[in-house]
C-alpha cells in the first residue's frame, strides 16, 4: 500500500531530517531512492514536495549545503548544523509522541464503533 | 549505465527555466535530479527528449511552475507568523497609545502630542502596511488587491488627517488632509469597490449597502470641513463685536 502524499507531506521534515542525521550528507535525488528502498516503496517523496522543504530547511539554517560539480551540473548535498541535530532530536521526539497519540485516539475511536 | 552529453544537460536546464523555474538553487537541484533519473533509466536506444518529456511529467501535478511556486511560498510563510505577530502587537500598541493620548489631551496633561504622533505613525507605516501585506495573500484577483490597497491608503490618509487636525498643522486649517482623503475615496477607493463587489452575485447587496454607508459617511465629513472655515470665521466676527 502506497501512503497518501497528504499523510506523508505533516511529516516530510522530520523525514528528511532524520535521513540527513543518519546519513551524514545527501542529495535530492539519494534521499528519495533511500526513503523508497527503507520503506520498501511504501513511501513515495515527490519532487514537487521535496525541494520546497529542503530550501525552506535551508533557509531556517537546519542544513548547510556543499557543492559537487559534475560536468556542466551542480550536485547539492545537504547536511545538518548543530542546530539541525538538535532540531532532529526534537522532531522526531514530538513525532513518537504524536503516534503514541494517534494510536490511543484511533483505539478508543475503534472501540467506540 | 548512460551517461548524459553536455548538450542534453544544457537542453534540459533551459528547459526546466523556459518552464519557470526562476530560483537557481532550485535550477541546480531539479537538473541533478532529473540527470539522476534519466542516466539510470534511459536505455542506449531509447529516444532521449521522449523519455525526459516522461519523467519531468512526474514532477508536477498541472505544471512544474508548482514547484517553484511551493518553494516560495515556504520561503515566505517563514515570516508570516512574525508579521502576524507584529501587526497584532502594533494595533494593540496603536489602540493603547492613542487612549493615553486623549486622556492626557482631554486633562491637559503633557505628553497628548508626543502621544497622538506615536500612535499614528504605528498605525499608518505599521499595522495598516502588515494588514495590506498579510491580507493581500488571501487575495486572488489583482482588482481584489487594489480595493485592499486603496481601502489601506483611505485609512492612512485618514489618520494622518485627524493627526493634522488635532496637532493645528498648518495645511490642516484648509482642510487639504481631509480633502485628499474624501476626493480619494470618492473618486478611487468607493468606485474600485463598487464594481468589484456588484459583479458578484453573493456580494451585491452587500456592497450597495456598504457603498451607500460609505458616500454618506464621507459626505459628512465634506461637509464637515467646508463647514469649518465658517465656523471659524463666525466665531471670530462674534469675537471682534465683544
Amino acid at each position: 500500500m502506497l501512503f497518501s502524499s497528504e499523510l506523508i507531506k505533516g511529516t516530510l521534515k522530520t523525514i528528511v531530517l532524520k535521513l540527513l542525521a543518519d546519513n551524514k550528507r545527501m542529495y535530492g535525488y539519494e534521499i528519495t531512492q533511500k526513503v523508497k528502498e527503507l520503506t520498501r516503496d511504501r513511501i513515495l517523496i515527490t519532487e514537487g514536495a521535496l525541494y520546497p522543504t529542503l530550501h525552506a530547511l535551508e533557509a531556517d539554517g537546519l542544513v548547510v549545503t556543499e557543492l559537487e560539480y559534475i560536468g556542466k551540473r551542480v550536485r547539492k548535498h545537504y547536511k545538518l548544523t548543530p542546530t539541525g541535530k538538535s532540531k532532529t532530536k526534537e522532531k522526531v521526539s514530538e513525532l513518537i509522541e504524536f503516534m503514541q497519540t494517534m494510536h490511543v485516539l484511533l483505539d478508543i475511536n475503534l472501540q467506540t464503533s | 549505465m548512460y551517461t548524459l552529453s553536455d548538450q542534453q544537460v544544457e537542453f534540459i536546464l533551459k528547459d526546466i527555466q523556459q518552464k519557470g523555474i526562476h530560483t537557481e538553487d532550485l535550477q541546480q537541484n531539479l537538473l541533478d535530479h532529473i540527470c539522476c533519473i534519466l542516466e539510470t533509466e534511459i536505455k542506449v536506444d531509447d529516444d532521449f527528449e521522449t523519455v525526459y518529456t516522461l519523467v519531468l511529467q512526474r514532477f508536477y501535478k498541472n505544471e512544474l511552475l508548482e514547484i517553484e511556486q511551493e518553494t516560495q511560498d515556504l520561503l515566505t510563510f517563514k515570516n508570516f507568523y512574525f508579521m502576524k505577530k507584529v501587526m497584532i502587537l502594533s494595533g494593540l500598541s496603536t489602540a493603547g497609545t492613542f487612549m493615553l493620548g486623549s486622556v492626557c489631551k482631554v486633562m491637559h496633561w503633557p505628553g497628548a502630542s508626543f502621544f497622538f504622533v506615536l500612535a499614528i505613525g504605528l498605525l499608518s507605516f505599521l499595522f495598516l502596511p502588515l494588514l495590506f501585506l498579510l491580507k493581500q495573500k488571501e487575495l486572488k484577483s489583482l482588482q481584489e488587491k487594489l480595493v485592499l490597497l486603496s481601502g489601506v491608503l483611505v485609512g492612512m490618509l485618514y489618520t494622518v488627517a485627524v493627526l493634522a487636525s488635532v496637532m493645528h498643522w498648518t495645511m490642516a486649517k484648509s482642510g487639504t488632509y481631509w480633502l485628499l482623503m474624501i476626493g480619494f475615496s470618492f473618486f478611487v477607493f468607493i468606485p474600485l469597490y463598487f464594481f468589484n463587489g456588484i459583479r458578484k452575485p453573493e456580494s451585491k447587496i452587500n456592497t450597495i449597502l456598504v457603498t451607500c454607508l460609505m458616500v454618506i459617511f464621507m459626505s459628512l465629513q465634506f461637509l464637515m470641513v467646508s463647514l469649518k472655515p465658517d465656523i471659524q470665521k463666525q466665531i471670530t466676527a462674534i469675537e471682534a463685536k465683544q
